[in-house]
C-alpha cells in the first residue's frame, strides 16, 4: 500500500501498517519526499490527523482514511524560538508557526521569514528540504531519521 | 489482605476471532475505601544546588519525616515523579529513592508525564490508599536540572514535545507556549503587559515564602524590558530551571489517626487526570480542554465546584499558562483569566475570590519539574493548616491544584484538599 489514493479505512489490520504506508511515520516521510502530504482523515467526524495515527483524536473512531492534504494555508499563531536545541544553535532565531492548511489540518512548522514579517492569517506554503539542506547537526537524527525530509513554510 | 476490598463481579467468556478470552469484571467494594489523607510534606531548598538529586530527596523526606517514625515504619509502597533520565543518567528512581528512605522490596516506581509526575506521583499514592492497596504510601519527585546546564535542560525538555513534526522544527518549552500565547492575545483584550503582571504577582507572592527560589519581587518594567525568548514570551514570563525535591505522605484514615504529633491533616476530596493532544498544533491554543477535563473530574470526585476553591495552585510554567488555567478550573470566564493578578473584589463578573499561586508558583518559587506538582501539594498542605506564615489565605479550606505537562495540558492532573476540621 504505497498509494496515496488507498481506499484503505481502518480499524487497520496490523497488515496495513507496514514502513511503507504513511500510517507509519516511514511512509508518511517517504511520500513527503515525494512532494505528498499525507494525512489520516476521520470518515466519522472529519478530522484531519497529521501525521497519520490509526484513531481519531477527535472522536475514538478507527474508521480512519488517508487523504493527500494541501501545501497551503494559513498561520494560526507563531513566535520565534530564540534559544533553538543545540542541534539548532546555529541557526536561531528560528521562525516557528503552528499552520492550518486548507483542509483544516493544522501542523507546526517553520517559517522561511524573519518574526517580523510573519502575522496570523499570513497565506503560507509548504515547502520540503532535503535534509542534508537544512544544516541540524546530523547527531540529531535517530538512525531512522536521517532520510527524512524536513518541512519548512514560505509566506505567499 | 492488600486486596480486601475487591470482588470478582462477573466471569464471562467471549469468543473473538480463534481466541477465547476470559473476562473477569473486578469491582470495587466500598465498604473498604479510605479516605487519603496528607499527613506530612517536605521540600529541598530550591534554585541551582551543589545537592544531586537523590541528595535533594533527602532534605525534603527528612523535613517530611520530622518528628516521625522511620519511613519503613510508616509507608509501604513509592511513586516519585522524575522528567528526564538524562539529568543525572539515572533511571531506576523508583528503587534508589525507596533505598535512600530505608524501604526495602516494596513497591516503588517512577512515574512520567514531564511536569506532570509530581501530581502523577500524588495521584498513584492517593488511588493506592484509598483503594486499600498500601495503608500509607510516599509520594515524591526530584530534578536536577541544572546538571547539564541551560543547553541540557533545553534538550532534556525537548523530548517532551512531539518528535516527528515539531521537534524536527527546532521547537523548545517556551515556544511551544509562546504559541499558545500569541493567539492567545490575538482572540483575547489581553496584552503581553497582563502577562507580564502575572509574572509580577507570582514574584511578590515568593517575597514571603520562605521555600521560594527567588524571595524576590520584580517590577512591571523590568519584566516588559527582559530579553525576548520566544516572543511574545520574555524572561520572566518564563518558570526557571530549577533542581529541588519534594516528599508528601499519603495515608489512610488508621495511619492518619495514629500520627497524632501531626493532628493537622488535610483531606484529599478529589483527583482528576487527563491526556490531551500531544502536538500543539492540533490543541485548541486557547481552551486548555484536558485541564478543563482534569479539573471537573476532581470538583466532581470531591464534591465541590469551583466557587469552593480558596486558594489553587495552578502551573505557570510560562505566564499565559495561570491566565489559560484559570479559565479552565472555571474560575474566570473565557479571555479573562489575566485578572488573576487583581484582588477579588477587582476581578470582572464571572471570577471567584480564589488566590491564584499564594506560594509564587513556578514562576518565583521555582520549577524543579518531577517535583513541582508536590510543591503545590506542599502549598496547599500549609494554607490548609494554618502554616503560611505571612501568605496565610484567611479561611483557607480548600485547595485546588493543577499540575501539567508536555505543552500545556498534554497531561494534567487536578487534586482538590480540604482541610481536615
Amino acid at each position: 500500500m504505497t498509494d496515496t489514493d488507498s481506499t484503505t479505512t481502518g480499524p487497520l489490520g496490523p497488515e496495513d501498517i507496514t514502513a511503507d504506508s504513511p500510517f507509519t511515520l516511514p511512509g508518511f516521510f517517504d511520500a513527503l519526499a515525494e512532494g505528498r502530504l499525507m494525512a489520516a482523515r476521520c470518515t466519522e467526524c472529519d478530522t484531519h490527523l497529521l501525521p497519520p495515527r490509526p484513531a481519531c483524536y477527535g472522536c475514538g473512531s478507527r474508521a480512519v482514511t488517508l487523504s493527500e492534504q494541501p501545501r497551503t494555508g494559513e498561520v494560526i499563531s507563531y513566535t520565534s524560538v530564540n534559544r533553538p536545541p543545540s542541534a539548532f544553535d546555529h541557526l536561531a532565531p528560528i521562525t516557528v508557526a503552528v499552520v492550518e492548511l486548507d483542509s483544516s489540518a493544522r501542523l507546526t512548522g517553520r517559517v522561511a521569514a524573519p518574526l517580523e514579517d510573519v502575522a496570523i492569517g499570513d497565506r503560507v506554503e509548504l515547502r520540503v528540504c532535503d535534509p542534508e539542506t537544512v544544516d541540524i547537526d546530523p547527531d540529531f537524527d535517530l538512525s531512522y531519521e536521517e532520510e527524512w525530509p524536513i518541512h519548512v513554510f514560505e509566506l505567499l | 489482605m492488600k486486596h480486601r476490598n475487591y470482588s470478582v463481579a462477573a466471569v464471562g467468556a467471549n469468543s473473538v476471532g480463534s481466541g477465547t478470552k476470559l473476562l473477569i469484571s473486578l469491582v470495587y467494594d466500598p465498604y473498604g475505601m479510605s479516605t487519603a489523607h496528607l499527613i506530612a510534606v517536605g521540600s529541598s531548598p530550591l534554585g541551582k544546588t551543589d545537592l544531586p538529586g537523590r541528595d535533594l530527596f533527602s532534605t525534603a523526606l527528612a523535613e517530611a519525616f520530622e518528628g516521625l517514625p522511620d519511613p519503613a515504619e510508616v509507608v509501604d509502597g513509592l511513586y516519585v515523579g522524575a522528567q528526564s533520565e538524562r539529568y543525572e543518567n539515572q533511571i531506576m528512581q523508583g528503587t534508589l529513592m525507596a533505598e535512600w528512605a530505608g524501604l526495602r522490596n516494596v513497591p516503588a516506581e517512577r512515574v512520567e508525564a514531564c511536569a506532570a509526575a509530581g501530581a502523577l506521583a500524588l495521584k498513584n499514592a492517593v488511588r493506592d490508599v484509598r483503594a486499600g492497596v498500601h495503608d500509607a504510601v510516599l509520594a515524591c519527585g526530584v530534578e536536577k536540572m541544572t546538571a547539564g546546564g541551560t543547553e541540557g535542560a533545553t534538550n532534556a525538555l525537548g523530548a517532551a514535545f512531539e518528535r516527528a513534526l515539531e521537534q524536527r522544527s527546532g521547537i523548545t518549552a517556551p515556544a511551544t507556549y509562546a504559541l499558545l500565547a500569541r493567539r492567545y492575545l490575538h482572540e483575547t483584550d489581553a496584552t503581553e503587559r497582563d502577562l507580564g503582571r502575572i509574572a509580577v504577582k507570582n514574584h511578590r507572592n515568593a517575597v514571603d515564602n520562605p521555600r521560594a527560589m527567588f524571595q524576590q519581587a520584580v517590577d512591571i518594567d523590568t519584566v516588559m524590558d527582559a530579553p525576548g525568548v520566544a516572543p511574545p514570551l520574555k524572561l520572566y514570563d518564563c518558570a526557571p530551571v530549577t533542581d529541588g525535591a519534594a516528599a508528601v505522605v499519603v495515608a489512610n484514615d488508621e495511619v492518619a489517626a495514629d500520627l497524632q504529633s501531626r493532628p493537622d491533616t488535610v483531606r484529599v476530596a478529589g483527583v482528576g487526570s487527563a491526556a490531551n493532544n500531544l502536538a500543539v498544533a492540533e490543541r485548541d491554543l486557547t481552551f486548555v480542554e484536558g485541564a478543563n477535563v482534569a479539573a471537573s473530574t476532581a470538583y466532581e470526585d470531591a464534591g465541590v465546584g469551583a466557587a469552593d476553591i480558596d486558594v489553587a495552585e495552578v502551573h505557570d510554567a510560562f505566564t499565559v499558562c495561570e491566565a489559560l488555567l484559570a479559565e479552565a478550573a472555571e474560575f474566570a470566564p473565557k479571555g479573562r483569566g489575566i485578572e488573576t493578578v487583581e484582588d477579588p473584589e477587582d476581578r470582572s463578573a464571572g471570577w471567584t475570590d480564589v488566590r491564584i499561586n499564594t506560594s509564587g508558583g513556578l514562576k518565583a518559587r521555582g520549577h524543579p519539574i518531577g517535583a513541582t506538582g508536590l510543591l503545590q501539594a506542599v502549598e496547599a498542605y500549609e494554607q490548609l493548616t494554618g502554616r503560611a506564615g505571612k501568605r496565610q489565605v484567611a479561611d483557607a479550606d480548600t485547595a485546588l491544584l493543577i499540575n501539567e505537562g508536555g505543552v500545556a495540558d498534554a497531561h494534567t492532573v487536578a487534586t482538590v484538599l480540604t482541610a481536615n476540621d
